[in-house]
């Protein structure tokens, strides 16, 4: 298996300036590789961590130490040190994140947020249309919706828009913040096809999920947190 | 060209038309250069005239600064050698540089005029000097000096096709009638002075040397004989000039800048060239064929 | 190894050691920065940070104290204060645009909204009147101003108008990089939005680059990929813009951002 993911020696802490300086330590030292094909899920109790370290290997945190590796077009690019528009760059083609919150845009419908990734990438705008319409109706978004902007939208109605605009034409790493927190059963297993396709289909995901049940459908493997910000206690 | 003292005994007080012949050399070295570089504006260093400013000095010092003896001086105002400000200026020149002046375009070496261009084609060899109110063809938009200057040497002159873009916009054609701006050898706007649009087409490659003058803003700029002097348009908008739909009046011509004229109290009106020679050379050929027949 | 996966694009603006000084007081300080093609950068920091001052130089309207800031317009990287004051007018003009926080400073208020866009064309050598109408009716409507009022003078526009007006005015001579001062300053936020969006689908159609000025993080979050935080004259952050708001490292970015609800 090819590893598309190579954490060594991450480090992280919060210092919280305004504060008094309270430097906040989240973990130390933390190693750990991820495959195509996996779905590693991030465990631990709240608050240990998750979150910040699947934003880290977003490149959304910057850490305090060490690297992280992230394959990007073939070769290995530590995105602790790479400059912000190789990041971008990498974002744009290498990586996603899939939250349970849409960033709604003013006046963009549901059909369009959900496409916009493919037509950023080039993808036939017709052909980008239809996929992302099969998308939602996968996910059982009533089609009366689709030409609306989903600021109008209920919660629910914008996270699975969020989704859909995710895994319609996902990126080879994907990681997942709590993408199936609040959906109904029905939505839920959804999701938890989707993972399994993108997965069968050699992509790498990372994912953090409050959801007993849900964890144990997708994980192919866990990485429990709980303590990994000891050596900095 | 220059002869010092006029054989003219009792104007024995004044050189040479007027102007002393240090102040010709000044007037003569602005032309040179406005010779060189077509409708470039070129300073110069404006003399008080016997006549207010604003009343044709600047003309008045180029036609002095180039009158030699021999030369034949023809003067108009708005077409007509017989306005006051015509006369009065034939008259000076008559008086300081005792030349011979004629109201017939094709016999005068040098025209002044104010306003118009003669219908008679002009020749090579002869001089036209424009009286200038206002040389700047910006000034309207622009009214900073310094930065109608740059805006020259840039040739930065989109504003000035704006203006005229306004103008197709509001009144469906070009509404500027007079003092319509050109383009001189394809480098400077310059403005032809309040001719009417309807002699710009006459600049265009013109055999004779056009002189312009403005005493009152100081500058001398110049259009040297067969140089292209184009009036700005749109490609699809192309430059026109104004038509009338009876001819003069007085001569029948259908060719040539019509004024009107109320003739009594009760709106009464007719249109007749404003070339005087130009419609009295006409009545004259009609006069002499009749006679003939 | 990451250097060869750097685009292959060359910057399209570089900024080295920037410093404006009025008298003794600094407007910015050191201030360094590359832009690459269809980047959009923003600047924040609160009033009298030396954004506008900064931006002010990088637009070729206030030379620096010291510093050079060079643009590539198609003959690779020249100084911008160096070459000759036509060529630097020209490309003003024709390589880059600037957006002013008030629509009265970037447009000519005695002349027909279509004049406005009009004179642009003009500038390039355009010189079909009828073709001139054509693509300004165009542009009008990409900045959704209907067309029906291409021959009312701006001064008849509401707010937001004005300020599409301007951006028409800026994007349709497509220049390469686009300079905003707040562009959304003094607009009602349901304006706002709406400018907000023009711009982002506007920019990223046209792929040109943009450095945008403004105090509002939200505006920056939705508009730029990366963040440049001023305070005092000096730049004390800098980062992808989601880095810098969510993760912040310098206490006075820490204090910006714990400032605002939800940005």
């Amino acid at each position: 298996m090819t590893v598309t993911i190579r954490v060594e020696q991450l480090t992280k802490q919060f210092v919280l300036h305004n504060q008094g300086g309270v430097a906040l330590p989240v973990f130390r030292d933390l190693k750990f590789e991820v495959a195509a094909g996996e779905m590693l899920v991030l465990h631990g109790r709240s608050g240990v961590g998750k979150s910040s370290l699947l934003r880290m290997l977003f490149g959304n945190y910057k850490p305090s130490a060490g690297h992280i590796f992230i394959q990007h077009l073939g070769e290995m690019v530590d995105i602790a040190s790479t400059a912000p528009r190789t990041l971008l760059e990498i974002r744009r083609k290498s990586i996603g994140f899939v939250s349970q919150f849409l960033r709604v845009i003013p006046r963009v419908t549901a059909v369009d947020v959900v496409r916009d990734r493919m037509l950023a990438r080039g993808v036939d705008a017709r052909l980008a249309t239809e996929r992302a319409q099969v998308m939602l109706e996968r996910l059982n978004l009533p089609s009366r919706l689709w030409k609306l902007a989903p600021s109008t939208f209920s919660g629910g109605e914008q996270q699975r828009v969020n989704i859909a605009r995710s895994f319609v034409d996902p990126a080879p790493i994907l990681l997942l913040d709590e993408p199936t927190a609040s959906l109904d059963p029905a939505n839920r297993d959804v999701v938890i096809q989707l993972i399994h396709e993108t997965r069968q289909a050699g992509h790498t995901l990372v994912g953090v999920f409050h959801d007993q049940g849900v964890r144990e459908a997708v994980a192919t493997r866990t990485l429990d947190l709980t303590h990994s910000d000891r050596a900095a206690r | 060209m220059s002869i010092a003292k006029s054989s003219q005994a009792d104007r024995a007080d004044y050189n040479f038309a007027y102007l002393d012949e240090q102040t010709k050399r000044m007037v003569r070295r602005a032309l040179l250069k406005a010779v060189a570089i077509p409708g470039y504006q070129v300073p110069f260093g404006s003399r008080e005239m016997p006549l207010a400013r604003g009343w044709g000095t600047g003309g008045i010092q180029i036609t002095a600064a180039l009158l030699g003896p021999t030369d034949v001086l023809k003067v108009i105002d708005q077409g007509a050698d017989d306005t006051t400000n015509a006369v009065s200026i034939r008259r000076f020149f008559e008086r300081v540089a005792s030349v011979k002046t004629t109201t017939a375009t094709g016999d005068a070496t040098i025209i002044q005029t104010r306003h118009r261009i003669p219908e008679q084609p002009l020749q090579t060899g002869q001089i036209i000097v424009y009286q200038v109110p206002q040389p700047e063809p910006l000034r309207g938009l622009e009214p900073r000096e310094e930065e109608t200057r740059k805006m020259h040497a840039w040739a930065e002159y989109g504003l000035m096709q704006v203006r005229l873009y306004e103008e197709i916009t509001r009144y469906g054609q070009a509404a500027t009638t007079y003092a319509y701006p050109v383009l001189v050898n394809n480098r400077y706007v310059m403005s032809p002075t309040p001719i009417p649009k309807f002699d710009n087409p006459k600049m265009d490659m013109m055999p004779a040397l056009q002189l312009f003058g403005a005493g009152r803003e100081k500058r001398i700029y110049a259009v040297p004989p067969y140089t292209s002097v184009k009036s700005l348009d749109f490609d699809d908008h192309p430059f026109t000039i104004q038509q009338w739909e009876k001819p003069c009046a007085l001569c029948g011509s259908r060719s040539s800048y019509l004024d009107e004229v109320v003739v009594d109290d009760r709106g009464g009106r007719m249109f007749i060239c404003s070339d005087t020679d130009y419609c009295g050379g006409n009545v004259t050929d009609v006069a002499s064929e009749e006679a003939s027949a | 190894m990451n250097n060869q996966l750097s685009a292959p694009e060359k910057e399209l603006l570089r900024v080295e050691d920037v410093t404006r000084l009025y008298g003794e007081r600094a407007g910015c300080l050191d201030v360094s920065l590359s832009l690459w093609p269809g980047e959009i950068l923003g600047i924040v920091g609160e009033s009298g940070s030396g954004k506008s001052t900064l931006l002010r130089c990088l637009a070729g309207i206030d030379p620096p104290t010291r510093g050079h800031i060079m643009f590539d317009s198609g003959k690779g990287l020249l100084d911008i204060y160096a070459v000759a004051e036509p060529d630097r007018r020209n490309m003003m003009r024709t390589a880059w645009g600037i957006v002013h926080q008030n629509p009265r400073d970037g447009l000519r208020m005695a002349i027909s909204a279509g004049g406005n866009l009009a004179e642009r064309l003009i500038d390039r050598g355009d010189r079909h009147y009828g073709r001139i109408r054509e693509v300004a009716r165009d542009w009008l409507q990409r900045v959704e101003i209907d067309p029906a009022r291409m021959d009312d003078k701006p001064r008849a526009f509401s707010g937001g108008m004005q300020q599409r007006l301007q951006i028409a005015r800026v994007l349709i001579s497509e220049p390469r990089l686009v300079f905003m001062d707040e562009p959304t300053g003094g607009l009602d936020v349901s304006v706002q939005a709406r400018l907000l969006d023009l711009l982002r689908v506007l920019v990223r159609d046209l792929g040109i680059a943009a450095i945008i000025v403004t105090h509002d993080l939200a505006v920056a979050r939705l508009l730029t990929d990366r963040l440049l935080v001023m305070k005092e004259g000096r730049v004390v952050e800098h980062g992808l813009t989601d880095q810098v708001l969510d993760d912040p490292h310098h206490p006075y970015t820490q204090l910006l951002t714990s400032a605002v609800l939800a940005a």
